[in-house]
């Protein structure tokens, strides 16, 4: 149980599925070495196969009495897609192939490869939204629980869960351990790798970059022990905001407003029936659990509250007048925390991804003969 | 005299090898290790791992697959220079594994080598499995793994970059560049070193000059290792310990799923061996397995430990159903009588919370066993001796 924790709040009703984030993110952490099929954010359409394919079917998390429960790995070429590419350089260089534009190999499967395509009958009652995923830096990680060398660790000062990469020798417990499958092998250097919720960029008091640079601003980040921050008012103040399927028992730190609004059905004559709603509420259930009735119903009295007396903390709160009061990132925090351990404030605080403890010589890092971390433990 | 004496010693523990339960290998006298034609004449011993089921792994299709697995039998043999130390492990596996680098649910085939850090008492060696608290081990791994593009040679990524958003560009660039070319297609070959469960950690400072390789033969692997005697790890000499581990891919073996030996003897050629640690390690536990079963569920240890492959699954303690084949009888011993000091981990602590068979107390794991010393020793021999009767048969 980490001091603080960090947490972040999507307000589905206003993602629009542009990926922006997905791309914020990919460029800045995944596009290479061996992470080109990780998206440690993605966005996929609900209800769909998701990414990895049926993710919610392939086991981990915890059962009812808290025991950890069996998964299974997903295979890269069927259940997240080979990352093609395409046959840039010979269209380029005008080689003889050049006049088709194609995959580098066939693909059978990606990351929204059913995009957009949401269940029931077009025109009556097709329906879908979005969902944007990343790790949710659970309080009770089932990737933490399953690892069998202490590789994986919910750091003290705000609950981001990481994976020590020095520790780390790849054996995918952790894959299996985890519920929504938001932590991927690393192929290349056979270490698993996941989402560090942007902790570089937090410390020094910018949010994730999924958070920063989404246009629909559904996202609001701070802690969760910060009374006036966003987060604390929609999870703990106005119960609106909830976890991604809480019944795997990790205790998600990834919190979401459901979607309230859907158009109605309609019947066979093609008229709309009035008061009916395309989205059903079991697939909400099923996703948020029981709680999501009473957010919804909370949502829409405070929606008509706002039409009646166009007083409503809650909607101001969701509207997100000024981008910047969405994210309450406690930068002096940080900076106490390092002086408290006497390290640089712009040095990343967690050095665990450096230097191996039982190395005598000590391990030592140099990039480009510049900086140098690491030493003897 | 002294050598008469040597001599006779030497064949009265070689006469109780014979019947004993593991072998003790001979690392001849040669004088080059890396001399590959040393094999030819070298005198392999069957050794028998057994699969390690002290605790269920959470990746559900590897459990499917591992829940009938058999103990399986490796040729092995030694030689040293008086600088080196070289074996040969020889084990069938039907199928090759190799790791690629594009794949994220396949394993590849493995072996390892255990060394324990201190010798020269055989009682009590380190926890065969990953060594023990002030009882460290020394481990050398090989995987059959594709050759890897690696743009860190420290096999780690702190030092990556991405050529599309760096800040470092024109000379720098290219002398990065440069590097990644040279270091480029590492081999998977780690040595590390342990002092308990969750300790494994790997030695990157290449402290430790070794060099191991897989060769794939029709129906199995031919593992070789070569390493110093001495180093500032390990001194060896007299009667080496060893522990071989092999990894099926096909199985899904990494980490905890996989074939482990117990410890082994290994006597130098042409130093003195080391008496008592042959004596321990190849003579057959004393005391009578079937008052020791008696024992054993009079005392209820089956309440919480697995003994049988068939007992009920969801057991509380670690699992024995093996025990007998990878434990020495020092360590069963310990573990009836001092059962925090070697604790194995399950799942994380929390992962148990209604049944955790053990509680961390100060940073250590402290069994939640009560300790059998109050049983009289004969008690406690016969009980020994009936767990090392539990082990898988040999496929």
């Amino acid at each position: 149980m980490s001091k603080r924790q960090l947490a972040m709040v999507m307000d589905l009703n206003k993602c629009i599925g542009c990926q922006t984030c997905t791309v914020a993110c990919k460029t800045q952490w995944t596009n290479r070495n061996g992470r080109e099929y990780m998206y440690w954010n993605n966005v996929e359409t609900y209800p769909g196969t998701g990414y990895p394919k049926n993710w919610m079917e392939l086991g981990g998390g915890f059962d009812a009495a808290g025991d950890l429960q069996p998964g299974v790995i997903p295979n890269l070429e069927a259940d997240y897609g080979v990352p093609w590419d395409y046959n840039y350089e010979s269209l380029m260089g005008g080689q003889a192939d050049s006049h088709t534009f194609h995959p580098h190999v066939s693909p059978t499967w990606g990351p929204n490869w059913d995009e957009d395509e949401g269940a029931g009958m077009f025109p009556q009652d097709n329906y879908f939204f979005y969902l944007p995923r990343i790790c949710n830096h659970c309080t009770n990680p089932g990737c933490l629980s399953a690892c069998p060398r202490d590789a994986i660790f919910k750091r003290e000062e705000d609950g981001v869960v990481l994976v020590d990469l020095d520790r780390c020798q790849g054996y995918r417990y952790c894959i299996a351990g985890c519920p929504y499958k938001k932590i991927y092998f690393n192929p290349k250097i056979s270490k698993s790798e996941k989402c560090i919720l942007c902790f570089p960029r937090v410390e020094q008091g910018l949010p994730p970059a999924c958070a920063q640079q989404c246009v629909g601003r559904i996202r609001f980040v701070g802690f969760l022990d910060d009374e006036e921050s966003q987060v604390y008012k929609l999870v703990h103040k106005y119960k609106v905001a909830l976890g991604l399927r809480s019944d795997y028992g990790t205790q998600p730190n990834v919190y979401y407003i459901p979607p309230t609004e859907s158009p109605a059905k309609f019947d066979a004559e093609g008229k709309i029936i009035e008061g009916s709603t395309r989205l059903p509420i079991e697939e909400l259930e099923k996703l948020f659990g029981p709680e999501v009735h009473g957010a919804i119903k909370t949502l829409k009295a405070e929606m008509q509250k706002r039409k009646e007396t166009g007083v409503s903390e809650l909607m101001d709160l969701l509207i997100a007048y000024q981008h910047s009061d969405m994210f309450r990132l406690d930068n002096n925090y940080y900076q106490q925390v390092a002086k408290e351990n006497k390290r640089n404030p712009l040095a990343p605080v967690d050095t665990r991804y450096i230097a191996g403890k039982f190395t005598t010589k000590g391990h030592t890092q140099t990039l480009f003969g510049g900086h140098t971390a690491g030493g003897h433990h | 005299m002294k050598k008469l004496l040597t001599s006779i010693l030497a064949l009265g523990v070689c006469a109780s090898a014979a019947l004993a339960a593991e072998p003790l290998i001979t690392a001849a006298k040669v004088a080059n290790v890396n001399d590959a034609t040393v094999w030819e004449k070298a005198k392999f011993e069957t050794v028998t791992l057994y699969p390690q089921t002290a605790i269920e792994f959470n990746d559900k299709k590897a459990n499917e697959l591992t829940a009938k697995a058999k103990a399986k039998k490796a040729q092995v043999a030694a030689v040293h220079d008086g600088k080196n130390i070289a074996l040969m492990v020889k084990w069938a596996d039907k199928t090759k594994d190799v790791q690629g680098i594009k794949c994220s649910d396949t394993y590849s085939d493995g072996f390892a080598v255990q060394f324990a850090a201190a010798t020269k008492k055989p009682q009590p060696l380190p926890y065969i499995g990953m060594g023990s608290e002030g009882r460290p081990v020394i481990v050398h791994l090989q995987k059959a793994t594709a050759k890897v593009y690696e743009p860190n040679g420290n096999k780690d990524v702190g030092m990556q970059i991405n050529r599309q958003q760096t800040g470092v560009f024109g000379k720098e660039l290219a002398d990065f560049d440069a590097k990644v070319a040279a270091l480029a297609n590492t081999d998977f070959e780690r040595v590390f070193v342990a002092e308990g469960f969750r300790s494994l950690t790997e030695i990157k400072d290449k402290s430790v000059q070794s060099s191991a390789a897989m060769t794939y033969v029709p129906g199995g692997w031919n593992g070789s290792l070569v390493r110093p005697l001495k180093d500032q790890y390990v001194n060896l000499n007299g009667t080496v310990p060893v522990s071989i581990a092999v990894w099926d891919g096909t199985n899904m073996g990494r980490n905890g799923l996989k074939n482990l030996s117990s410890w082994v003897a290994i006597n130098l050629e042409g130093q003195k061996p080391n008496a008592a640690m042959v004596a321990e390690l190849t003579t057959d536990a004393k005391g009578d397995a079937a008052k020791g079963k008696e024992a054993a569920m009079t005392n209820g240890c089956n309440g919480c430990h697995q003994l049988e492959a068939t007992d009920a699954k969801s057991f509380m303690g670690p699992a024995l159903h093996n025990a007998g084949g990878y434990s020495t009888a020092a360590y069963l011993r310990e573990s009836i009588l001092k059962p925090s000091a070697v604790v194995v981990p399950g799942y994380n602590r929390n992962a148990h919370a209604n049944t955790p068979w053990y509680n961390i107390e100060k940073g250590k794991r402290v069994s939640t066993m009560t300790d059998f010393s109050f049983l009289d020793k004969e008690t406690v021999d016969n009980i020994v001796a009936y767990l090392k009767t539990l082990k898988a048969e040999a496929e």
